[in-house]
Parts: structure tokens; sequence; C-alpha cells
């Protein structure tokens, strides 16, 4: 049968399903422009809109913020008219969006919701009519000793709530409202797994890069980078993509670790004050001290993580264990609805309780909701039972409602790290959550390994390097530092210093912290000029405070019934403080709303608007049936009939599509990086591999060091580096054993070799030492090779 | 004379008031075909006790678990004159004398929480009550 190019070229687009006539979409295309640092990033977000049919339009635009984030302002633009957006107490800029739309004006209004969800409204755009809404994000990155992680969210997840109310409303479609009493009149997009039709979405970013050789790559998309000076120019590589996934961008310096020197940011602000952010490196509060740890690791088993996340958490948690010593305890913990635990008490990480652990991680599947709260609180009632300790959350974090976990988890003194999974981000509300306990938090999408990440995470936040952390200021007048740092410092994870002082010049930045015995006393010179960039600094600290302040609001907090006197009187106490930073910084938050309106010619009241929620993509990697109910749509206002013209292939890759200069992760390492971490897994207590006697013991942990440090472990650096200095202990306890004196100088040439990080030999080294392949060969083929 | 709650003409805000409903989520109704638009075009665009009346319905379903998409086929069949779609319903004996009856179509996490629910339910009947104890 011959197919007529005609056929593929007919109805494209969505359609109404009544009559079958093309339903336009109002927002047509979304566009990220602005400037990157270590500290944060400014941005301008452009929103095109475009409205077809007979009817003025509505069109709500529902999106999240990224971390430490917040709005300054937008300008709406048109034909003939061009106005800015005022900042207005909430309820009365809804008061003037709603007069400017009754009087039949083009008003828009930029609204804020609990965690961190904002709805961009629209109102009376004309048929035809091309209107562009220009927004300002200030917003947070992940530091990084070496660099930096920025995510933008370019689609919303599907989270979790107990009173959400979803439905399929068609094949591939699927509706959630959220309950009123804590979310208001916040609307949510419809998802779709079809993206044909959806608006476009592009980004062309400016990125101060930390050093003179930088590394910028994305995991989510294709890049096109510019090398400019300092700078590089970071734009999509192919003209547009679909809004469902995050865009994660990272910038990292390439062969350096960063050393020991503070990273300073400074400038003169509008106000007059020279504001600054320090980065302190985590080096420059020296090694983790080695002590014995308690740990709970806590694993997210809602249905949202089916598949491969939970494939990989599952074998990145018992690659965590093996970097456990007999003096360490541990407490495994899944949640979804419920919570189940490996045993109700703390147990050493011997082989018998690593062995159950496995046994009982197998039987972990993924189902049900996010039940975070349960998860997180059944893990800190393990580790009373220890003394102290920490917890290792492994989740996506979808859930609505996190204000009352943030406010519980501010209460206590666990340190949560929290690795988030996933493409659609809900990282703002995980880099609270380990910013208010003092953990540290990283995210990763879909396209990256879990297991390597959690590894690497696990690594870095063995113990802190410095513990009650105070930090102070002097050589400038007036300097004032605020928000207050957290109270820890992990390795790899700079601590970041924000403030503000009379004037700039040259200050000491002075460190007091404890780390094994008394306290340690550092004090760093430091350069804080007063050149541009000040007004950028000075905002993103106000969008910090924001979004601490933003963190317990509308929570009920333990003790409290909502609704009551108290609650009011504490909710009414914070509502006055979003509304006093709102007005200091010129930010929006849940109390201060973005309104404008504009009065054109011709306007006239009539019919209210027809409003259209702006639909986005189900995040990649999440299935429909594993949030919305399956149900045929009883009344659909439209569906997609035909892949529509802007129809993209996506590439399924998982790893990062593009880089510049150098890949961060080197190729054909998946599978490699399968049997490192089942290989992690078997190593013993005590920090050798198994084996009949001793002799064998030894045998085996050198074939398994060399297999690690050629796949670019040593013992300070790579996933592994945990397992490497372990597997080093191992050996040097034990030598010379029954060795020859051959055999032992052979181990330690291995030794030296991984400890200073020389290239190791050619050799066989990961296949003969994966799983399956015992005994291990003999030494004749280490001594020929060492 | 007073006019007749049949007869008050109410503004968007006014009716927003009285419902309790702001007034973006009113015209998503109206977009939605969950509600009628105004009573009257242009400056005089008004809404009636009826508008009142279903907003109230549509809460109430709301509040029974609804979701907009289905309750607009409630609604649909309740006023339009049709046949009401037939409900599919779930029973679950939880004991000899005892049987519940959920409707379909709930999200996985829902169905889970209520299956979590009349286990509950169903262990509490299979235990004997204080007064059954033999002594």
């Amino acid at each position: 049968m011959t197919t007529s190019v005609e056929e593929h070229s007919l109805p494209l687009g969505p359609v109404a399903v009544r009559d079958g006539a093309p339903v336009e979409l109002a927002m047509q295309q979304l566009f990220l422009t602005g400037r990157l640092f270590a500290a944060g990033g400014r941005l301008i977000v452009r929103h095109s809109f475009v409205a077809s049919g007979k009817q003025p339009v509505e069109a709500v635009y529902p999106f999240q913020l990224p971390r430490d984030a917040a709005l300054r302002r937008f300008r709406i633009e048109g034909p003939g008219f061009s106005a800015r957006s005022e900042l207005r107490p909430a309820a009365e800029a809804a008061e003037t969006y709603e007069t400017g739309l009754a009087r039949g004006h083009l008003a828009a209004l930029a609204a804020a919701y609990r965690d961190g969800l904002v709805n961009l409204s629209v109102g009376n755009l004309r048929p035809g009519e091309p209107v562009t809404v220009w927004l300002e994000i200030l917003a947070g990155v992940e530091a990084r000793d070496t660099g930096f992680r920025f995510r933008f969210p370019f689609t919303v997840a599907p989270s979790y709530h107990p009173r959400a109310r979803t439905a399929m409303t068609a094949e591939g479609a699927g509706q959630m409202e959220l309950p009123e009493e804590e979310f208001g009149d916040a609307l949510l997009p419809e998802w779709r797994t079809d993206m044909a039709g959806l608006h476009e979405i592009g980004f062309a970013l400016h990125v101060h890069l930390p050093g003179a050789e930088c590394e910028v790559a994305s995991p989510s998309h294709p890049l096109s980078v510019r090398f400019r000076g300092g700078e590089a120019e970071v734009g999509l590589a192919r003209a547009g993509d679909v809004p469902n996934r995050d865009l994660v961008l990272d910038v990292r310096l390439a062969g350096d670790d960063g050393g020991k020197a503070p990273a300073v940011f400074s400038g003169r602000g509008t106000d007059g004050r020279t504001h600054f952010c320090l980065l302190a490196p985590s080096k420059l509060f020296g090694e983790a001290p080695r002590r014995a740890r308690q740990v709970v690791f806590v694993l997210d088993r809602s249905g949202s993580m089916s598949g491969e996340p939970i494939r990989q958490a599952k074998s990145a948690l018992l690659a965590c264990l093996g970097a456990l010593s007999e003096n360490d305890r541990f407490g495994l913990v899944a949640f979804d609805n419920q919570v189940e635990v490996l045993d109700t008490l703390l147990r050493p990480a011997t082989l018998f309780w690593r062995d159950r652990a496995r046994a009982w991680l197998e039987s972990i599947d993924a189902r049900g909701g996010t039940e975070l709260a349960s998860g997180v609180e059944a893990g800190r009632q393990l580790l009373e039972q220890g003394g102290s300790g920490e917890l290792f959350l492994i989740t996506d974090g979808q859930v609505w409602g996190t204000e009352e976990i943030l406010g519980a988890a501010g209460r206590e003194g666990v340190a949560i790290h929290t690795l988030g999974l996933g493409a659609a981000s809900q990282d703002r509300f995980l880099a609270l959550l380990a910013r208010r306990t003092g953990g540290v938090s990283r995210f990763v999408s879909l396209r990256e390994r879990t297991d390597s990440a959690a590894l690497e995470l696990f690594g870095a936040v063995a113990a802190p390097v410095a513990r009650e952390v105070k930090v102070g200021l002097t050589g400038l007048d007036d300097a004032v530092i605020e928000p207050l740092p957290g109270p820890r410092v992990f390795a790899g994870s700079p601590l970041a210093v924000f403030g503000s002082a009379a004037g700039g010049g040259e200050a000491t930045l002075e460190l007091s912290f404890q780390r094994d015995g008394p306290t340690v006393e550092r004090r760093v010179k430091i350069d804080i000029g007063d050149g541009a960039g000040g007004e950028t600094l000075r905002l993103l600290r106000g969008a910090r405070l924001i979004t601490d302040a933003e963190s317990g609001y509308g929570a009920v907090q333990e003790g409290e019934i909502a609704g009551d006197k108290a609650a009011e009187r504490r909710r009414e106490r914070q509502r006055r403080r979003l509304e006093e930073l709102g007005r200091e910084y010129g930010l929006a938050n849940q109390a201060m709303s973005l309104v404008a309106v504009v009065e054109r010619p011709g306007d006239r009241p009539d019919a209210p608007p027809v409003t259209q929620v702006v639909p986005v993509g189900l995040p990649e990697g999440m299935e429909m049936g594993g949030v919305f109910a399956r149900r045929a749509p009883a009344k659909p206002l439209a569906c997609f009939a035909v892949p529509g013209r802007r129809a993209h292939a996506l590439p399924r890759s998982r790893r990062p599509m593009a880089f510049a200069r150098m890949p961060m992760e080197k190729a054909a390492e998946a599978d490699g990086f399968d049997k490192l971490t089942a290989i992690a897994a078997r190593i013993e207590p005590d920090g050798g591999m198994p084996g009949r006697d001793i002799e064998e013991r030894i045998r085996a942990s050198v074939y398994v060091l060399l297999a690690f440090a050629s796949a670019g472990n040593g013992p300070d650096f790579g996933p592994f580096r945990r397992h490497v200095r372990r597997l080093i202990e191992f050996l040097e306890e034990n030598l010379p054993g029954p060795l020859s004196l051959e055999q032992t100088r052979a181990v330690e040439a291995a030794v030296r070799l991984v400890r200073t990080g020389g290239t190791v030999p050619e050799g066989r080294w990961l296949e003969l030492a994966a799983p399956g392949h015992p005994p291990f060969p003999d030494w004749e083929y280490l001594l020929e090779r060492l | 004379m007073k006019p007749t709650s049949a007869d008050r003409r109410l503004t968007l805000t006014e009716l927003a008031a009285d419902s309790g409903v702001a007034p973006r989520t009113i015209r998503y109704y109206i977009a939605r075909g969950l509600l009628e638009g105004p009573l009257e075009r242009g400056r005089k665009a008004a809404y009636g006790e009826r508008h009142l009346e279903r907003l109230r319905k549509i809460r109430e379903l709301q509040e029974q678990g609804l979701a907009l998409a289905e309750i607009a086929r409630v609604l649909d069949g309740g006023e339009g004159g049709s046949l009401p779609e037939p409900v599919v319903v779930e029973t679950y004996q939880v004991a000899p004398d005892v049987a519940v009856q959920v409707r379909a179509g709930r999200s996985p996490w829902r169905k889970r929480l209520i299956r979590e629910a009349l286990r509950e339910l169903a262990r509490r009947l299979a235990q004997p009550e204080e007064g059954d104890k033999p002594y």
C-alpha cells in the first residue's frame, strides 16, 4: 500500500473531540535566558502567548520554582503596549487582576503557592494578539567545591498528596487537583504523554566559569557551548524541545580540585551597600575524622520510583553498605503509604546483617504513594536508639505539602542527606530538607546513574569535615552575615556565606569549628570588591531568605490544630515576615504577588475570558498509570488526533547527550559500574574481600583494589573512594601474613600505586575481580604486571 | 420590593464571596463546561442562584473525592436528561456478614489506602469483641 504524503500532513495538532476543530494552545513558547554563576542565577523566562478562537482567553501557566528561587518582576508586551508588574500583597494583587479582567483589560498575575508552585495567569488575551511576558527569577544552584549544578524545571511532577483528586481525562492525559484549603485556587497543568502540540522550550544562558579550564555539560539536553573569555554561552543544540524534563547544567573545573581559597563574589547594590557571597571550599576545613558511623538508609518505594530508579537505588544501597566497617551500625527503612524496616534496631554492618539487608531489599518493589514524613520519622526513631547519626534519603521527592515535613525536620538534630531522582525536579524541597537539617543534597536526572551518585554522596558525607561551624567577618564596617550558614560542612560541598557591609575592602573571614578534638580556628584574608553585580547578590540573598521563610509557611505544626487561634497567629506572623522580606528585596513570595493591568484601546467589559491551563509533558520516565486512575474521558475539552507539527523525537540515551571540551562520564562505563557496585557490596566488614583463608583474601583484595583504581577510583576520589580506603587498610593490616617476599612486594607496589594515583598496568582487573569469577586467579598474573 | 433569591444577580466577585470559590476557579469551571456562563454579557455580566447552587454541588462532589472530569460526568448525567453513567463498584467481603463497596477508578495510591483500611477493618472484625470472649 502506498501512503500519500497528504495523509501524513492532514490535521496536525490538537483537535476538539466534539467537532474535530483545531484547538490552539494559548502559550506557544517558553524560552529561558539569563546569567549563571557559582552563587546562583538571574534568569529571564520569556513566555509567548497567542490566543486563537473567537473569544478572549485567560492562559494559566503553572510551574515550580528552582531551589532558593523567588520571582522579581515581569514585563508584559504586545502590539502598542508594554507594562511592568507591581509587587503587592497577594490578596490585593488578586483583586487588581480581577478588576482589570472585569473591565476588559489585559491583566497578568504571578502568584506563588505552597511547595514553590507558581501560577502565571494572563487574562483577556484577544484572539490573534501576540503577548509576551518576560518574567525575572532569582535562583540558587547546587554549589560544589569544583563547580556547580543548575536545574530549571520545564515541567511539573504530578506529585503525591493523600487528598489530591486525580483523573485520566483522555488516553495519555491526566489531571490532578489539590485540596483548596491548602493550595487555594492553585491550578495544576494537564500532563500528557504525547508531546505533540505542547509549547516549545528553549534556552540560551551566559555562564560565568569558575576557572580557566572548565567543562560545561548537560545530562538532560543537547547543548551548544561557546567559550568567550571567562564565560560560556550555553544554548539548546536544536531548534526547540518539549517540556517533559528539567534542564540540568553542570559546570565543573577540568582536572582541578578547586584548591582551598574561597571564591569571592561581591559588588555594590542599589541600596548603596556592598553585598557578597563567599564559597569556602570544604578542603579549607581539612579531612573528615575517622569515627564509627550510625546511618539509616531511607528508601522511597513509591510507585513513581518504579523501574530503573528503584533497581539502581537498591544496588547503590548494597554498595554503600560495603563501605561500612564492623564498628559502623546501620538501619534500613522503605516507605510508600506504609513504612517497613529491616529491623527495629540499628545493626552492625557485619556480613550477617548485610546478607539480611540484601535479601530484604530484593523483596522491595515500587508501589503506592509517597508518605515521606512517615519514612523519615521511622528513620529518626531508629537513630534515637543509637544516640546520634544521620539519615541517607533516596527519593524522587514527588510529594505536595512539604512544609509540614520541613517544619518537623528543622526541629530535630538529625542530619538528612538527600539524593533526589527524577526528570522533574523537587530539587527545591530536597535542598531545603538537607539545609534545614545540616545535610547535603544532590539531585540526579534519570539519564544519569543513580548508584554512582549515591556512592559519590555517601562517600562525601561519611563524616562532616567541620561541625558547629561559626563564621565571622572582620575588617569591614557594619558587616552582616545573613542567612547564617549551616552548622556542618561535608567533603565536596563548600560553605556558602552571604552578607553585606557598608563598603568593600580587605577583610578576614574567621572560621571556628569542631572536628575531632579542640575547636579549630581559621582566618583567611579576602578581598571584597565594590564592582558590579552587587545587586544580583543582594537579590539572591533575598531569595534564599524568602525560601527559608516559606519553608514552614502554612504548615500545621505538631501539637497544633488547623485553624485554631495559635496556628492562625503563627501563620499571621509568618505572613508579615514574608511581606517584609518581599518589600525589602522587591521579591514575590506566597504573601506578595506580581500584577500588571494594561488598558488597551477598545477594551470593554464582556463575557469572562475562556480559561485555559497550559498543559505539560508527563516527566520522562514516569508512567501515567502510576499516578492517574485509568478511565475513559467523560467530556474532554480536547485531545490529540495525530502527532502534531512540533513533535520531537527524543533520544533515549541515559548518558549525557552533549559535551563541551570533554565528557564528564567515560564511555562504556555502565556495565563496568554495575560490576564494581556488585563487588563493593561483597567487601567484608574488616575491609577485605571474602576467601577461604587469609592468603586468598589478600589476593582477591588486590585484584579488587586494582579493578577500582583502573576505573578511576583512589583513596580520595571517585565514587568508590571509601571502598578503596578500606581495601588498603585491610591489606596493610594483614601484610605479610603467609605471603612470600615477592608476593608481599607486589601487594605493596599495588597499594603504593593506588595511593599515589599512578597508572594501573593494563590487565583484565575488572573482569577477574567481578563476582561469578571465583576463585581469583593465582599470583602469577599479578606478579607479571606489578 | 426586595428581590427574591431566584432573581438575585451577582457579580463574579459576589459569586466568589458567596460560594467560597475563587473567581479564576469559577472561570475555569465555565471553560470546562461544569458551570454555565454568565446570564448576560458586557457590563451587566451577572450570575444567579443556579450558579451558586451548581458551585455548592461541585464542592460537595469534590469532598467525596471526585475529580472535575468525574464531576462533569455526574452533573451531565443528572441534568442532561440522559441516563446516568453506570458506576463501577468493587465489592470487598471483609467479614462473612460485612461487604464494602468501593467506587472503581481511584488513583493507584488512593486504592492502596482503601485496601489498607479494608484490611484493618477485616482484621478488627475478625477479633472477638470484649463481651464475646469466653471465660
